[in-house]
C-alpha cells in the first residue's frame, strides 16, 4: 500500500503538458495551413454556432459536474483543460486522417466547430471519472479518446456512410460507454473497503455547489438546439431546433415530477434534476431533423425523462455500488441516445418512399452496424484506456484522496468547513 | 404530494401532447410564405425576396437564445436570494417555464388562428418564452409561500389570461408594446399581487426567520441579475420588425439599463441611513430600465430620452423596495417576496405611461387612446385574474406549506446534509458580518 498523502504533480503535470502543448503547437506551425478569412453570412453564422458550443463545452459541462461538495473547483477548471486540449488534438488528428487516408477536411471554422463537438464526448465521459484520477490521468484519457471518436468519425463516415449529424450523436453513447468502462475499470483495481469508506465519506453534496451544478445544466439545456442542429442546413437545421426545444421542455416537466413519485415522501432530488432534465434533448439529437410534427418528439422527451428517473432510482439495485456516482452518464447520455438513434432508424425506413426489401436490410444492418460500433469501440477503447490509466508513473491519486479539491489545490482556508 | 403531483404534471404533459398533435405543425418556407404574403397583402406592403423571408428564422435565432438564458438563467438564478429557498427558487422556474412555454404556444397559436391549426416557427418560440416570462414574475410575488401544485395550476390559468391580454392588445387595439412593459411586466406583476394578497397568511406578519438571504444566496442571485442585464436589449428587440426599429431597440434599452445602474446605486446609498448598499437593490433595481423603456423601445426616441426613462425607473425601483414593499405588507396585506411591485410593475406601468407621452411628441404612429386602453386592460386582467386564481389556489387540498416550513427547501426537496455548513462556512472566514438591523 502506498503512501496516503498526496502524490506532489509538481514535476510530472508541468513536463507532461508543457511537452504536449509544444509538440502540438510545432505540428500546428508545420502542418496546419492558414486559412484566409472571409468574412460573410456564412462566417458570422458559423461563428454563432461555434460560439454555443463553446459555452455548452465550457460553462455547461464545467458545472455540471460540479456538484460534489469538495471537488467543486477541480470540475470545473479540469473540463476546461480538457476541452482546450481536446480541440487541439481533434484538429491534428482530422489532419493527419485526411492526408494519410484521403479523407477530406476544410481547415477554417467548421474545423474549430467540428473539434469542439467531436471534444464532447470527452466531457461525457469525464463526467464518470471526475475525482478519481488527476490531471495528468486525464491528459492521457483526453487523447485516447479523441484518437477513438477520431476512428470511429472515419469508420462510420466510409464505411457505415452515416452523415456527420448522425455521427456526431452517436458520440454521445460512445462518450458514455467510454466514460463508464475507465470508471469500471479504475474502481476494479481498488480494495473495496478502501473504495466505500472514500465515496461515502467525500461523495457529499453542499447546496452551493448543487446551485453551481444548476448553473451548468440549465446552460446545456438552453443551448441544446444549437448543438443538435450545428451540422444541419435549412429546414432541416428549423426542425432540429423546434425538436429539440419541445423534448426539452418534456423531459424537464417529466424528470421533476417523477423525480417526486420517486421518493417516499414525495421529494425532488437535485440530482436527478441535474441529468434527467438533458435526456430530452440526447434522445431527440439523431432524429430531430426526420420529426416534422412536435408531437413525436414531445413523446421521445417524455420517454428518456422516464428512462432518465428509473435508471437514476436503480443504481443500488441494478449496478454495482462502486458505479453509483458515475451512473448518471448512462441514463443520461447512454440510453437516450440509443432511444434516439433507433428512433431515426425506424423513422428512415418509415419516411422513405421508395422502401423496397433489400434497401430495408441494407438500411438495418447499416444503422445497427454503426450504432454497435460506437457502442463497442467506447468499451474496448474506454478498457484499454482504463489500463493505461492504471499505470503507476501517472501518479494516482490514492483513494482516500478520491473527490478532493486538496489534492490539487491551494486552499485560501485550508481547515474551514471541511 | 408524492402522488398528486406527479399525476397533475405527467396528466397535463400527456394532455400538451395530444394539443399538439392536434393543433401544431412545423413551419416551413412554403407556407411561411404564405403567412408573409397575407399580412402583407392585409397592411399593403410591398414585396420581399423569398429568401430574406426564409433566413428569418436563422436571424431571430440567436435573439430567441438570449431570451432563453433570460428566462432559464437569469430569473431562475435571480429567485435564489432566500437563504433556504435556492433550490426551489431555481428548480420550479425550469419546472413552470418548460411547462409554460408549452402551453403558451398552444393558448397563442389558437387565439391568433381562431383555433385552427397553426404553423410553429421562431416567433412563436419567442412569444412562448415571453409567456412564460409572466409566470415567473409572478411566481416571485408568492416566492416561498406555496406548493408545487399550486404554482402548476397558476401557470396554466396566468398563461391562459395572458394569451386573451395579449391577442387583446396587439390584435384588437393594435397598441405598441415591443418589450412588453406592459403585458408582460406589468400584467405578471399584478397578477401575482393579487394571487398574493388572497394567498395571504397572517402568520407570517412578523419576520419569519427563514425570509432572508446569507452572503453565499445573495452572490446566487447576482448571476440572475447580470444575465439579465445582459441579454434585456435581446428581449426588448426580439419582437421587432427587422431593420431600424429593432436597432433603436436595442441600442435604447443599452442606454436606458446602464443609466438605471447609476441611478439605482445612487438611491440605494441615499435612502440608507449610514450610506451603505443594499444588494437587494443593486440585484432587482438595476433591471428597472429594461422594464421601462420596454414599451417605446422601438419608437424613435432620443437617446437621451432612454436614458432619462432609465434612471427614473431607477429611482422609482428604489424607492418602492425602501418605502412601498412594507407599505403593502402592513396596510393592503400583500406580502411581495421577491418585490415584483418594484422592479417589475410600477416600471411597467411607467413604460406604458412613458409610451403615451412618446406618442403625444409624434415619435411614432400608434394611438395614445390604445395605448392607454392596452395599459388599462393589462392591469386590469391581471387583478381580476390573479383574484380568481388566488382563490382556487386557497382551496385547503394543494398541499400547501404550513406557515413554519414557509421558505423551505426540505417542505419540497431532498436537501444536502451539508446545508447548515454552508452559513458557518462563510461567518468563519471572517466577513465583516454586520448584524442585521432591527
Amino acid at each position: 500500500m502506498g503512501s496516503k498523502y498526496p502524490r506532489s504533480l509538481r514535476c510530472c503535470l508541468p513536463l507532461w503538458a508543457l511537452e504536449l502543448q509544444t509538440a502540438f503547437s510545432l505540428l500546428f506551425c508545420f502542418f496546419i495551413p492558414h486559412d484566409t478569412a472571409q468574412v460573410d453570412h456564412r462566417f458570422m453564422a458559423s461563428y454563432q454556432v461555434l460560439r454555443n458550443l463553446t459555452l455548452m463545452a465550457a460553462l455547461g459541462f464545467g458545472f455540471l459536474s460540479s456538484s460534489f461538495r469538495r471537488h467543486s473547483w477541480s470540475s470545473v477548471a479540469f473540463n476546461l483543460f480538457m476541452l482546450a486540449l481536446g480541440v487541439q488534438g481533434t484538429i491534428l488528428l482530422d489532419h493527419f486522417l485526411g492526408q494519410v487516408l484521403q479523407w477530406n477536411k476544410i481547415n477554417n471554422l467548421s474545423s474549430i466547430q467540428i473539434a469542439t463537438m467531436s471534444t464532447l464526448p470527452v466531457l461525457i465521459s469525464a463526467g464518470a471519472v471526475l475525482g478519481k484520477v488527476n490531471l495528468v490521468q486525464l491528459t492521457v484519457m483526453v487523447l485516447m479518446e479523441a484518437m477513438a471518436f477520431g476512428a470511429i468519425r472515419f469508420a462510420d463516415e466510409k464505411v457505415f456512410k452515416m452523415t456527420e449529424h448522425i455521427i456526431m450523436m452517436h458520440g454521445h453513447v460512445f462518450g458514455a460507454y467510454f466514460g463508464l468502462t475507465v470508471a469500471w475499470w479504475l474502481s476494479r483495481s481498488l480494495p473495496r473497503r478502501v473504495g466505500e469508506n472514500a465515496q461515502t465519506e467525500k461523495v457529499q453534496m453542499a447546496t452551493s455547489s448543487s446551485l453551481f451544478a444548476m448553473l451548468g445544466t440549465l446552460f446545456l439545456w438552453i443551448f441544446w438546439p444549437a448543438i443538435n442542429s450545428a451540422l444541419l442546413e435549412g429546414t432541416k437545421k428549423r426542425n432540429a431546433v423546434f425538436n429539440t426545444y419541445y423534448a426539452l421542455a418534456v423531459s424537464a416537466v417529466t424528470a421533476t415530477s417523477m423525480s417526486a413519485l420517486s421518493h417516499p415522501q414525495g421529494k425532488i432530488n437535485m440530482v436527478h434534476i441535474h441529468n434527467a432534465v438533458l435526456a430530452g434533448g440526447v434522445a431527440v439529437g439523431a432524429p430531430g431533423c426526420l420529426i416534422s410534427s412536435p408531437w413525436i418528439s414531445m413523446v421521445l422527451g417524455l420517454i428518456a425523462g422516464l428512462i432518465s428517473i428509473w435508471g437514476a432510482k436503480c443504481p443500488r439495485a441494478c449496478l454495482n455500488h462502486m458505479l453509483q456516482n458515475s451512473s448518471g452518464i448512462h441514463y443520461t447520455f447512454g440510453l437516450p441516445g440509443l432511444l434516439g438513434a433507433l428512433t431515426y432508424y425506424c423513422l428512415q425506413i418509415v419516411t422513405e418512399p421508395k422502401s423496397s426489401d433489400l434497401w430495408i436490410i441494407t438500411q438495418t444492418v447499416t444503422h445497427i452496424g454503426a450504432l454497435s460500433f460506437a457502442v463497442a469501440m467506447g468499451m474496448v477503447t474506454g478498457l484499454l484506456t482504463g489500463c493505461l490509466l492504471s499505470v503507476r508513473v501517472w501518479r494516482a491519486p490514492h483513494a482516500a484522496k478520491y473527490f478532493d479539491d486538496q489534492t490539487f489545490w491551494e486552499f485560501p482556508h485550508l481547515a474551514v468547513g471541511f | 404530494m408524492r402522488f398528486k403531483f406527479p399525476l397533475m404534471a405527467i396528466s397535463l404533459e400527456v394532455a400538451m401532447i395530444v394539443l399538439f398533435g392536434l393543433f401544431v405543425e412545423y413551419e416551413t418556407p412554403q407556407n411561411a410564405s404564405q403567412k408573409n404574403a397575407s399580412h402583407q397583402n392585409a397592411s399593403q406592403q410591398g414585396n420581399t425576396s423569398s429568401s430574406a423571408k426564409k433566413d428569418q428564422f436563422f436571424q431571430l435565432y440567436p435573439l430567441f437564445q438570449d431570451v432563453h438564458v433570460m428566462i432559464f438563467v437569469g430569473f431562475g438564478f435571480l429567485m435564489t436570494f432566500l437563504k433556504k429557498y435556492g433550490f426551489s427558487g431555481v428548480g420550479f422556474n425550469l419546472f413552470l417555464a418548460a411547462l409554460g412555454l408549452q402551453w403558451g404556444t398552444i393558448m397563442q397559436g389558437l387565439l391568433h388562428s381562431h383555433g385552427k391549426e397553426f404553423h410553429f416557427g421562431i416567433y412563436n418560440m419567442i412569444n412562448a418564452d415571453f409567456s412564460t416570462a409572466t409566470v415567473l414574475i409572478s411566481f416571485g410575488a408568492v416566492l416561498g409561500k406555496t406548493s408545487p401544485i399550486q404554482m402548476l395550476i397558476m401557470t396554466i390559468l396566468e398563461i391562459a389570461v395572458f394569451a386573451g391580454n395579449e391577442y387583446l392588445v396587439t390584435e384588437l387595439f393594435e397598441a405598441s408594446d415591443t418589450g412588453a412593459s406592459m403585458t408582460i411586466h406589468a400584467f405578471g406583476a399584478y397578477f401575482g399581487l393579487a394571487v398574493a394578497g388572497v394567498l395571504y397568511r397572517p402568520g407570517l406578519r412578523c419576520e419569519h426567520p427563514n425570509d432572508e438571504s446569507v452572503y453565499h444566496s445573495d452572490l446566487f442571485a447576482m448571476i440572475g441579475t447580470l444575465f439579465l442585464w445582459i441579454f434585456w436589449p435581446s428581449f426588448n428587440s426580439a419582437i421587432a420588425d427587422p431593420g431600424d426599429h429593432q436597432y433603436r431597440a436595442i441600442v435604447n434599452t443599452y442606454m436606458s439599463l446602464a443609466a438605471c445602474v447609476i441611478t439605482a446605486y445612487a438611491l440605494s446609498s441615499l435612502v440608507e441611513r449610514r450610506g451603505r448598499l443594499d444588494m437587494v437593490h443593486i440585484q432587482n433595481a438595476t433591471l428597472a430600465g429594461g422594464v421601462a423603456v420596454g414599451t417605446c423601445a422601438d419608437m424613435e426616441i432620443p437617446l437621451y430620452a432612454a436614458m432619462t426613462i432609465g434612471s427614473i425607473a431607477g429611482i422609482i425601483s428604489v424607492l418602492g423596495y425602501k418605502f412601498f414593499s412594507p407599505l403593502l405588507a402592513n396596510k393592503l396585506m400583500i406580502h411581495d417576496t421577491c418585490g415584483v411591485h418594484n422592479l417589475h410593475g410600477l416600471p411597467g406601468v411607467f413604460g406604458g405611461l412613458a409610451s403615451i407621452v412618446a406618442i403625444s411628441w409624434g415619435m411614432s404612429t400608434a394611438s395614445m387612446a390604445m395605448q392607454a386602453a392596452a395599459l388599462g386592460s393589462s392591469i386590469g386582467s391581471a387583478i381580476v385574474g390573479g383574484l380568481l386564481t388566488g382563490l382556487i389556489l386557497k382551496l385547503p387540498i394543494w398541499n400547501q406549506p404550513p406557515d413554519e416550513y414557509c421558505y423551505d427547501d426540505s417542505v419540497s426537496w431532498k436537501v444536502p446534509k451539508f446545508r447548515e455548513l454552508d452559513n458557518r462556512f462563510f461567518q468563519h472566514a471572517n466577513h465583516n458580518h454586520v448584524e442585521h438591523e432591527v
